[in-house]
Parts: C-alpha cells; sequence; structure tokens
C-alpha cells in the first residue's frame, strides 16, 4: 500500500488542521466571496416547503450578487437536503463546513434538525439560521449565533390564549405531544392564559405511535372543556379527532398549521373538522419586501409565496446577512458579521425593504431597519423574532382564514 | 375513578391488547417453529396495511376489498421473504436470521417510502358516534376491531389443533429433530407457517391502520410492545401471546388515572418485570430445556 500518508504527511497534515480550526473568525475578503450553505428539508415530513425555501435562498442571494455583493464580497450558494432527519441533516451540515467551507448554514426547518446541528456550526463558530420552534434552541444559543426567523412555540401557546380569549372560551384544556415542541405550545399556552387570570381545566401530556388516544381524551374531556388547545402533530391530530368525534362530545379545537392543514381534512372528511381553528404564522403581507419577494417567488415558481410561510422566512435570512455584511465593511470576519445583525434588523433606523436599498443607505454611513417578507424581524436576545398569526377556521373543507393577531 | 371510568379504562385496555395481540402471535410462532425473533413482523404489518389501503382505493372504497388486498399481499411478502432469505439461513444460529430479518425490515420500508412516501395515509372507515350506555362509551370501530381479532384467533386455533398441518407445525415446535423422523416435511410446514404469520401481520396492520394512521414507521414502533407481549405471554405458546398482549394493554390503561398517559407504558413494562422475576418462562411458556 504505498498510497498510504507517511508519519510525517499525517503530522502536517493534523497540525495543518489544527491550524485552521483554530483559527475562528476566517476572514470573507479572502477570496471576495461569502459561502452560505442552504440545508432545507427538501425531502422528508418537511417536504412540502423545503424545495420552495431552497428557492427562496437562491432568489435572495442571485439578488444581493445582481446588487454587486455586500461589503465587497459575493454571495456563493452551496445546497444539501437535510432530508427533516437530524441524522442525514448531521452529515449534510458536516460536508458543508469541512468540505464547502461555508460561514452561514441556513434553512433548517424542523426542530429535531435544528438542535443537531447547532452544535456543529457552535464548534465552527459560523451562523446558524432556522424556521425551528422549539423553546429549547433559544437557551442553547450561547454564543448568539443561532437565528430563529419562526416563532417560538412558546409564542404559538401566547398566540393560542390570545384567540381562545378574542372567541370567548372559557374552559381551555390542553392537550401536547411529549417533546419539546408540542409541549412549548401547551405549556407557552398555559402561561399567557393564567396571566389574563384564567384556569386550564385539564392537561395531558401523550406519547407518541398509539393505536389510541381514547384514555387521554377520556380524562380531558372528564373536565368539560369548551376548548381544547394542542401542541400537536398531524398523525396523532387524527388519531385524537377522530375518537373525539365519535365520543359526541361539543366542543371547539384550536391547533397549530403544522397539525390542522388540508392533510388533516382529507384525512377525517369535512364533518369532523368543522369549525376546527388552526393557527398559522403568516407573512408581513402588507410589507413592500413582502410583495418584492412575492413577485420574483412567483416568477421562479409559478405559486403565490403565501404557500409557503418559510421560504419569505428563508428569503429573509440571505438579506439581514447580506445587509450585516454590507455594515461590517470589507475584510469582516463571520463574527463581525455576525455582530451586525440585529443592527440591521431593528428599530431604530431607516426602514427598508430590500437589499440594494439598505445597501444605499448603509453606504451613506446611515442606520437601517430591515422589515422583512415574513415578519418585522425584530431580534430579541436570544436571536427570536415576533411574526403575527393568522387563525384560520375549517368551513366546509377549506381553511379560512378570518383574523390575524399579534402577540 | 368511577366504576365507569373504570370500565371505559377496561375496553380501551382490552382493544388496545387483541391489536397488539396478533403481531405478538405471529412472533411467537416464528419464535416456536422456526425458532428466531422476527423483527421483520412490523414491517409485514406496514407493508400489509398500504396493500390493504392501495385494494380499497382501487376498488372504490369497499373495504372488504381492502382487506383481501391487505391479507393476499402480508401472505405474498411474508412467504417471499421466507423462500429468499430464510430459507437459505435454516439450520443456522438464530443470530444469523435475527439480523437478517433486521436488514428486512429496513429493506420493506425503505422501499415502501420510496414509492408511498413519507406522508400519513387513512382508511376511508366512516366514522359513527359511540354508544353510549350512562357513560360507558362503545365505538363500533372498536368491536369490530377486536371481533376481528378474535376470529382471526379462533380460527388460528383451529388451525393448529384441528388440522394434519397444524398437529405437523405442533410436533416441529415441540421437537423438531422427532418430527423429521415421523415423516414430516418441514418444508411445507414452514411455507404454511409464514402464509399463516403474514395473514396475522396483515389483519394486525390493518385494524391498526383502521383505528390510527398507517405511516411507513407504524409496524416497527409495534415491535417492542408485540415483543414485550410474547415474553409476557411465554415464548412460543399462542394463547400466551393473546393474554399477554391483553394484559399489557389492560394494565397501561388502568394505570392513566394514577400515573398520567406519560409513564402508562412504563406500567406495563413493569408488570412484565414483576411477571419474569417471579415466572422467567413467562405465563404460558414451557420451561426451557438444556441441550
Amino acid at each position: 500500500m504505498s498510497e498510504r500518508f507517511s508519519r510525517r504527511d499525517l503530522l502536517l497534515a493534523s497540525a495543518a488542521l489544527a491550524g485552521a480550526t483554530a483559527w475562528p473568525g476566517r476572514a470573507l475578503a479572502q477570496a471576495g466571496v461569502m459561502r452560505i450553505g442552504s440545508l432545507c428539508p427538501v425531502t422528508g415530513a418537511g417536504s412540502p416547503y423545503g424545495s420552495g425555501m431552497q428557492k427562496a435562498i437562491e432568489i435572495a442571494v442571485a439578488e444581493v450578487n445582481a446588487a454587486g455583493g455586500a461589503g465587497g464580497s459575493k454571495l456563493e450558494l452551496f445546497s444539501e437536503d437535510g432530508q427533516t432527519k437530524p441524522d442525514a441533516a448531521v452529515l449534510a451540515a458536516k460536508k458543508l463546513i469541512e468540505v464547502n467551507k461555508v460561514q452561514a448554514i441556513l434553512g433548517t426547518w424542523s426542530s429535531g434538525v435544528t438542535l443537531a446541528v447547532m452544535p456543529l456550526t457552535d464548534a465552527a463558530n459560523i451562523i446558524e439560521m432556522n424556521t425551528s420552534g422549539a423553546p429549547a434552541i433559544s437557551q442553547l444559543d450561547k454564543k448568539d449565533l443561532v437565528w430563529r426567523f419562526q416563532a417560538t412555540n412558546d409564542r404559538f401557546g401566547q398566540a393560542f390564549a390570545v384567540i381562545a380569549e378574542k372567541r370567548g372560551f372559557k374552559r381551555p384544556a390542553t392537550m401536547a405531544f411529549n417533546n419539546a415542541s408540542g409541549i412549548g405550545n401547551a405549556d407557552g399556552f398555559k402561561k399567557a392564559w393564567e396571566r389574563k387570570g384564567g384556569k386550564v381545566v385539564a392537561s395531558v401530556v401523550y406519547e407518541p405511535n398509539r393505536p389510541s388516544y381514547r384514555t387521554e381524551l377520556q380524562q380531558v374531556l372528564a373536565a368539560k372543556p369548551d376548548v381544547i388547545v394542542t401542541g400537536s402533530y398531524l398523525p396523532d391530530s387524527t388519531i385524537i379527532l377522530r375518537e373525539w368525534y365519535q365520543s359526541g362530545q361539543d366542543l371547539k379545537w384550536i391547533m397549530p398549521s403544522w397539525a390542522a392543514n388540508p392533510d388533516l381534512v382529507k384525512a377525517l372528511g369535512n364533518e369532523v373538522v368543522e369549525g376546527l381553528i388552526s393557527v398559522d404564522s403568516v407573512s408581513n403581507e402588507n410589507a413592500a419586501s413582502y410583495k418584492h419577494f412575492d413577485a420574483a417567488f412567483n416568477a421562479a415558481t409559478g405559486k403565490s409565496a403565501s404557500t409557503n410561510v418559510y421560504a419569505a422566512m428563508c428569503y429573509d435570512m440571505v438579506v439581514c446577512i447580506a445587509l450585516a455584511m454590507e455594515a461590517a465593511g470589507p475584510n469582516a470576519t463571520v463574527l463581525q458579521v455576525n455582530a451586525k445583525i440585529r443592527e440591521v434588523a431593528n428599530p431604530d433606523g431607516t426602514k427598508v425593504y430590500t437589499f440594494s436599498e439598505g445597501k444605499k443607505l448603509l453606504a451613506e454611513k446611515k442606520k437601517v431597519n430591515y422589515e422583512g417578507a415574513s415578519g418585522r424581524l425584530d431580534f430579541d436576545q436570544y436571536g427570536d423574532v415576533s411574526p403575527d398569526f393568522g387563525v384560520y377556521v375549517v368551513e366546509k373543507g377549506q381553511l379560512v382564514r378570518r383574523d390575524v393577531v399579534s402577540i | 375513578m368511577t366504576l365507569v371510568d373504570f370500565i371505559n379504562l377496561l375496553i380501551n385496555g382490552t382493544v388496545e391488547g387483541l391489536l397488539i395481540a396478533l403481531p405478538a402471535l405471529a412472533l411467537t410462532l416464528v419464535m416456536g417453529l422456526a425458532r428466531f425473533p422476527n423483527a421483520a413482523t412490523g414491517d409485514y404489518m406496514t407493508l400489509a396495511a398500504y396493500a390493504g389501503i392501495g385494494a380499497q382505493s382501487l376498488a372504490g372504497g369497499a373495504l372488504v376489498a381492502g382487506g383481501i388486498g391487505a391479507v393476499a399481499a402480508g401472505a405474498a411478502v411474508s412467504v417471499a421473504f421466507y423462500l429468499w432469505v430464510f430459507r437459505a439461513l435454516r439450520g443456522r444460529p438464530p443470530v444469523a436470521n435475527l439480523v437478517a430479518s433486521i436488514g428486512i425490515a429496513f429493506f420493506a420500508r425503505s422501499l415502501l417510502t420510496l414509492f408511498a412516501g413519507q406522508d400519513q395515509q387513512t382508511y376511508a372507515v366512516p366514522l359513527v358516534r359511540a354508544w353510549n350506555f350512562d357513560g360507558i362509551r362503545l365505538l363500533p370501530t372498536d368491536l369490530y376491531v377486536a371481533g376481528i381479532a378474535l376470529l382471526a384467533m379462533a380460527l388460528l386455533f383451529a388451525l393448529l389443533h384441528l388440522t394434519p398441518i397444524g398437529r405437523q407445525m405442533r410436533a416441529i415446535a415441540d421437537n423438531p429433530d422427532l418430527a423429521r423422523a415421523c415423516g414430516i416435511r418441514s418444508g411445507r410446514v414452514l411455507i404454511a407457517l409464514w402464509a399463516v404469520v403474514g395473514v396475522l401481520c396483515a389483519l394486525g396492520g390493518m385494524m391498526f391502520g383502521i383505528k390510527a394512521v398507517v405511516m411507513p414507521e407504524m409496524g416497527w414502533e409495534l415491535l417492542i410492545p408485540a415483543f414485550a407481549a410474547m415474553i409476557l405471554g411465554g415464548i412460543g405458546s399462542p394463547a400466551g401471546a393473546v393474554v399477554g398482549g391483553v394484559l399489557l394493554g389492560v394494565a397501561s390503561e388502568l394505570s392513566v388515572p394514577f400515573v398520567g398517559p406519560s409513564y402508562k407504558i412504563a406500567v406495563a413494562f413493569a408488570l412484565l418485570l414483576i411477571v419474569l422475576l417471579v415466572r422467567p418462562r413467562g405465563l404460558f411458556g414451557k420451561a426451557l430445556v438444556a441441550r
């Protein structure tokens, strides 16, 4: 085996590797490019959204480059499929970091994937941007390198409380799927509801993959609630709603949109889901940035941006990074760019709705506040945002938007 | 907890237990005759459940067509994998067969997701309100599911105890060498065994699909409860598998008022532990003789 490394080669290689990894703030401008990795859920449970998300990132990268790049650098995009699976996403993230040397990973969708990829991006000191809901992501983001463009499950819970109050419910109960996201929704609701002086009459946390949830339902229904708020997913919601309908007790349901979607209606039929309330974060529909993105997304995919809320979030990720690069100036490191993200997106600056608008003002040394296509994008101390929420009611098998609430 | 609650929980537990008993029966039959734990049992259920949904929609929504499709597919898949894989591995240690069955499980599931995708599927079953007897709620679907499971078990026991092929199966289970010396051709018997296993898996998969939803992982997730039911009842004992399944189901549901739904599965396994401590061979198992 003559091709084997000699000991000297090995030593050299490991010294080089150690040197490279010990250099956290790699300068961007070395080659005049910022390398961005996209890790959207093109296949798996996130597949209805993944390709649109990836498309949105491509659109934004093309726009930034067409405007002459940001901070003197062009963006270069590397795309991988996260498969909505933590193990597959970790492999893909490793490839993006080690082979493509990306300086940011964008578009992780499920909380499980984001939580699995975060340790890698943190260790490499690069930016991570996601659309996940689990509250734990905020606490684990110790280096402030993780940015979340979707509402946390806790905020979804708060939105549920606002909706339940608005609709005059008095005796809510909660049912939560036993994971960070499900419990996050239910606990967020409970805390917000109790702050309003209300009382939750029953709460149940249930296990995944059961053939039946009658016993869990029996416990909740015994407290005679007028509405059940869930932190659930599609399969368990299908089983629970079917068994509830058969039990014949009259009440309403408030569910997150990833559980209460057209597939749920298809699985159960119109009669069972009539009047069910589905809650989703909504894009910044009245902003110029949304109209701009909607036109570009429509031209690229033939679909309206309203069919995929996550696409607008991914578009905004690239714009935020590019504006931060512009604000940080040429030769900035990833960490210096990261430190500028809040500055270009949060209030106080002049509101801007596209990258080129922002670039012009930044060149004049003015402060900017990017109002995104997905939301106002005002990042809190954890790098989380508060979008508005759409309230959809199932009427004759159709999800009809009846209200928009802010928290 | 009132008596009404208690009875409702008892009903839920029994129905869930009967569901688990079907794959547990399939497992225990393979353990008894082919002598290895068949980890692909769950994925036979999944494949058959998908085939049932396919057959139902092809036949324009008739549930009977779905049932026929599921049973035919289950038996075909089970016999095919026997002829292809397990027959070649006969006489090898159980571990070789176990590992092969895990491989089959992954293979079958990946093939399935390639064609059917990851999305959930449902059987089209008309939804009916529960019959309410002073608070005791009986779901017609549950009765139907339990009825089919009981009927399948009755037929299986009739097959094992009243037919020549069943007698041959029991002979091989008792002592394979003696059975061969008596002129029992085990090849034919094993094909019959795998066909029966496929039918049991298919019924279990379809009943689970009617009660819950059909997803690629569903059978794999059921494997551990089915194993537990088989071990509780005594490995190789068909009656034990049924009793074990129902006991585990009832124990976990009845524990909910005391420990909450998150821990009900733990209670079922605690029961299994206790029984095995007192009676290591399971409820109906024969003491294993070292050879």
